[in-house]
């Protein structure tokens, strides 16, 4: 991978990022950066979307379940 | 794209995805790891299609607007600064798929938002089941997000989401999490259709196509979900609902291209043209819909998350709402197509206007839409035919019909009105004086020649401002259409009145025919009676018409008919009726009067045979007054009578006496009768009938009124004068009476002719008595018929007179006998007679009361 072309994926990222802020995604820069990657690949965004959604609902039955046992 | 050859590499960072996202949210569930990479890779793997077009314009738009909303105008501002930055961004190591970011980013974002919003309503995780998630994803996902396809991690969504109902143990967990998958797979692998085909299928239906569910099922005849298909019944129910649409649509078009193809062979007529255009405008109306429907089903902004508003996603629901107005309409036309499958014409129109009278708004504009087209041939018939008296109706759509008459028959049968052509909004009266108004030009243009009436035309469509071009009326605009008709019908009336008065001098043949047909001119009449009289005493078939010509012309020449207008005077002809063996030229001598286009629609041939009527009875009265004068001139009373047989004995005087008494009264009485039922006739009758009908000849503002006044005026002639219908068996009796009239007449010539030859022998006797050679030559010369008197001597004389004024008394005896009994009849049955007129007669016959008191002595 050239300079040039690192320099380029950098600034993409960096810019996301931003954008990723604005709109309050809770994304941090590197899992921002492994879901485009994977949405390079291929991907189906929709999927990738539904998988960050899901994954970062296990919150509420983590702190929940403690208090049943 | 699960088949992706470097399936390692991809692996690889999903795992650490996976991780990254788990010991984000919560360090302490590493065990979970594997389990969630597996779910991690369902999720990736499943058949969450991009069916939406990609659009990142779009996109990025839809997340500025969001920003905006909610009130982050700053954002939006440093968001789109970014994103040029962003997009700018090309070559190696920029990022390819902008597109699918951008949708991530948003759906993320999202999908937080609702978190937050549903976490910070609801601080327990307990209620949040009930509020948040009270129903269960799985019917989420059916009803709502119709995009995403249920899968495995929606069972598990709802694990998450609805964590209230999963607060057991994970044990337990774990086996409803299976059983739950077991059932969402099973929904998903063998019941389920993603919604948005169905949609599209709808959409596709609503064209008429079949679409890959939705099919047209003839059994059914309708769209429905193939039976193949495994869909929930409610889905099924709406669907079938939506495609109501395809199959009213299915229905017009049918009809349209039916008429389409129809046109050229056979006749559809221009209103069912014109139908079928307005038809078809409407469906590309439709179709217009349909593909910004479609445009909006294709480019969806689809929400994962089955709980976020779902924007402008087009649901089976969105579907039927969006649909409610055109079914309306569609199903408006499919209705019209139904109730106008088998009219035409101008009972198309009407048929279509008894749909307009709606309340809705909205049916109302389309029905005035539809009928200003469906209308406009008709209209324009409807104005060519009123301003040019043109009947361009090559399919026999319009309401008046014309047929091909001769030019007498034109105004009574040439056009009339063709009630099932007739729409219900143009009413009958209307509908009545649009047809005489062209009927009128139609008069003036066959029967006279006439050309004035263009001008008319144009100045009645100048005074309503409505050009007299073509399409200047349409549906909805009867007023301006009455106020065309009713210009133009005046204008055209007037003009048409105008010309029968000036130049076809109506009113003066009118005058004419009652002079001569009626026998108005009385010098006239007498001088006829006398010349012809002679003549139509002979039998029928011995009388040449061409002398009785020459005779009616010197009748004319002679009495001041001569002064008349001579081409009046050459329509008057002598007429031959039809005679039998036995007929006499009284019987069938009459005049005739010959009206030529265009006056012989007034005087048609059933008018001239009414007239016909009239005048023989009339010629009828007039013999017999004419014979009474006749028998007057006889019996005058004068010195030859009064002093006949004075010297002869008293018996036979007696007699002579008393017969003569009898002869005059029964005159007087015929005569008092014959005068005052003349008097009757030419004054009650014809005169007033006259009088009337100048009247409303002058108040007669077009050809009709002026026909309905001839036809009363000679209504009222036939009534008084007995010769209607009702009085059939008094006429009778007249005639009765006319005939012993004559007989008497007959009789009276006879006595008085035997008086004057018993004198003449009386006083040859007595001549012959102082010169008996002389008179014995002059007899023998004179007669040898009355020779036997002569030579019987003036005894035998006086018993001969005797025997002769017997005879005579006798049938003057019967002749009176029948006489009275017959006008007692004739005067009993004249109160009865319905017409007010024929009690003036009764008053003047029985003036004295003479005959009601002969009658109550009896």
């Amino acid at each position: 991978m050239d300079p040039e072309a690192a320099r380029t994926a950098r600034e993409s990222l960096d810019l996301a990022f931003h954008m990723s802020n604005i709109l309050d995604t809770g994304l941090d820069r590197h899992t921002l950066s492994l879901l485009i990657a994977l949405s390079d690949v291929g991907l189906n965004p929709e999927a990738l979307a539904a998988l960050v959604k899901e994954l970062r609902k296990e919150p509420p039955r983590i702190t929940t379940t403690p208090s049943a046992p | 794209m699960e088949e992706e050859p470097n399936n390692n590499k991809v692996f690889d960072l999903i795992r650490e995805l996976v991780v990254r996202l788990l010991s984000n949210s919560s360090p302490t569930q590493s065990i979970d790891s594997e389990r969630a990479l597996k779910y991690a890779m369902r999720i990736l793997s499943s058949r969450m299609t991009p069916s939406i077009s990609i659009d990142e314009a779009s996109m990025v738009e839809s997340i500025k607007r969001n920003l905006v909303n909610e009130g982050k105008s700053s954002d939006a501002l440093n968001f789109a600064d970014l994103y040029n930055k962003f997009s700018s961004k090309s070559g190696p190591g920029s990022v390819k798929n902008k597109w699918g970011l951008m949708y991530m980013l948003k759906v993320i974002s999202e999908d937080r938002k609702k978190d937050k919003k549903s976490d910070s309503r609801v601080s327990s995780g307990f209620f949040a089941s009930t509020v948040n998630g009270g129903l269960p994803a799985l019917f989420d996902d059916l009803n709502e997000n119709s995009r995403k396809t249920l899968d495995n991690g929606k069972s598990s969504s709802r694990f998450g989401g609805g964590g209230g109902v999963l607060l057991i143990s994970k044990d337990s967990e774990n086996f409803r999490d299976l059983a739950f998958r077991e059932f969402g797979n099973l929904l998903k692998e063998e019941s389920e259709v993603l919604e948005g085909v169905l949609v599209r299928d709808v959409l596709y239906t609503c064209q008429g196509i079949d679409g890959k569910y939705v099919k047209f099922d003839k059994n059914l005849d309708g769209y429905a979900v193939g039976d193949s298909v495994k869909v929930p019944r409610a889905t099924k129910v709406m669907v079938r609902k939506l495609c109501e649409l395809g199959w009213l649509f299915r229905k017009v078009k049918g009809y349209v291209s039916e008429c389409m193809d129809r046109f050229p062979a056979e006749d559809v007529g221009t209103v069912g043209q014109a139908f079928c255009a307005a038809l078809q405008d409407e469906l590309s109306e439709h179709y217009k819909l349909l593909a910004v429907l479609e445009a909006q089903s294709m480019n969806p902004i689809p929400m994962v998350s089955e709980a976020t508003s779902t924007g402008n996603y087009l649901s089976l629901r969105r579907l039927l709402v969006w649909f409610a107005e055109p079914m309306v309409l569609m199903r408006l036309m499919a209705v019209l197509v139904d109730s106008c499958k088998v009219l035409r014409g101008g009972a198309m129109a009407g048929a279509i206007h008894n749909h307009a009278q709606h309340g809705d708004p909205l049916v109302q504009e389309f029905m005035r839409r539809l009928l200003r087209r469906v209308c406009s041939p008709l209209f324009e018939m409807v104005r060519s035919w009123v301003l040019e008296g043109e009947l361009d109706d090559i399919f026999a759509e319009f309401f008046v019909l014309g047929q091909p008459v001769k030019a007498e028959s034109l105004w009574r049968e040439g056009y009339r009105l063709h009630g099932g052509m007739l729409p219900s909004f143009i009413s009958q009266s209307l509908a009545q004086r649009i047809l005489r108004t062209g009927k009128s030009i139609n008069f003036l243009r066959v029967c006279c020649e006439d050309q004035g009436w263009a001008d008319a035309a144009l100045e009645a469509a100048a005074a309503v401002g409505t050009t007299t071009r073509r399409g200047g009326l349409g549906y909805g605009e009867t007023d301006a259409l009455e106020a065309l008709v009713i210009e133009a019908a005046k204008r055209i009336d007037k003009h048409l009145m105008d010309v029968m008065y000036k130049r076809y001098k109506f009113k003066e043949h009118c005058l004419t025919i009652k002079r001569y047909l009626l026998l108005g001119q009385g010098d006239f009449v007498q001088y006829l009676m006398d010349i012809v009289g002679p003549d139509l005493s002979e039998p029928a078939n011995t009388i040449s018409s061409f002398k009785l010509a020459g005779l009616l012309e010197s009748a004319i020449r002679s009495s001041n008919a001569q002064y008349d207008d001579p081409d009046m005077l050459d329509r008057l002809r002598v007429k031959m009726m039809p005679h039998g063996s036995g007929d006499r030229g009284w019987d069938v001598f009459s005049l005739e009067y010959d009206a030529r286009v265009p006056l012989n629609t007034v005087f048609t041939e059933s008018v001239m045979a009414q007239y016909l009527r009239i005048f023989n009875f009339l010629w009828k009265l007039r013999r017999v007054e004419h014979t009474l004068i006749g028998a007057w001139k006889t019996m005058k009373p004068n010195r030859i009578t009064s002093h006949f047989l004075t010297k002869q004995e008293g018996a036979v005087k007696q007699q002579f006496v008393s017969t003569l008494r009898r002869c005059q009264v029964l005159w007087v009485e015929m005569n008092h009768f014959v005068s005052n039922l003349q008097y009757y006739i030419m004054f009650e009758v014809l005169e007033v009938s006259w009088a009337h009908f100048v009247d409303e000849m002058e108040a007669a503002k077009d050809l009709d009124d002026l026909l309905a006044a001839h036809d009363k005026y000679l209504d009222s002639i036939v009534e008084k004068s007995l010769l209607g219908e009702r009085s059939h068996s008094l006429f009778k009796t007249l005639f009765v009476l006319f005939d012993l009239i004559l007989q008497f007449r007959s009789h009276a010539d006879r006595l008085y002719e035997g008086i004057h030859e018993l004198q003449a022998r009386t006083v040859d006797h007595s001549k012959s008595s102082r010169g008996r050679t002389k008179s014995r030559l002059k007899s023998n010369n004179e007669s040898s018929e009355v020779g036997t008197w002569v030579s019987g001597g003036r005894k035998a004389l006086t018993q001969r007179a005797g025997e002769f004024l017997r005879d005579t008394r006798k049938d003057l005896e019967v002749v009176a006998k029948e006489y009275s009994s017959s006008l007692e009849g004739f005067i009993s049955q004249l109160p009865l007679q319905q017409h007010v007129d024929l009690k003036f007669l009764l008053f003047r016959l029985d003036f004295t009361e003479f005959y009601s008191r002969t009658r109550l002595k009896k």
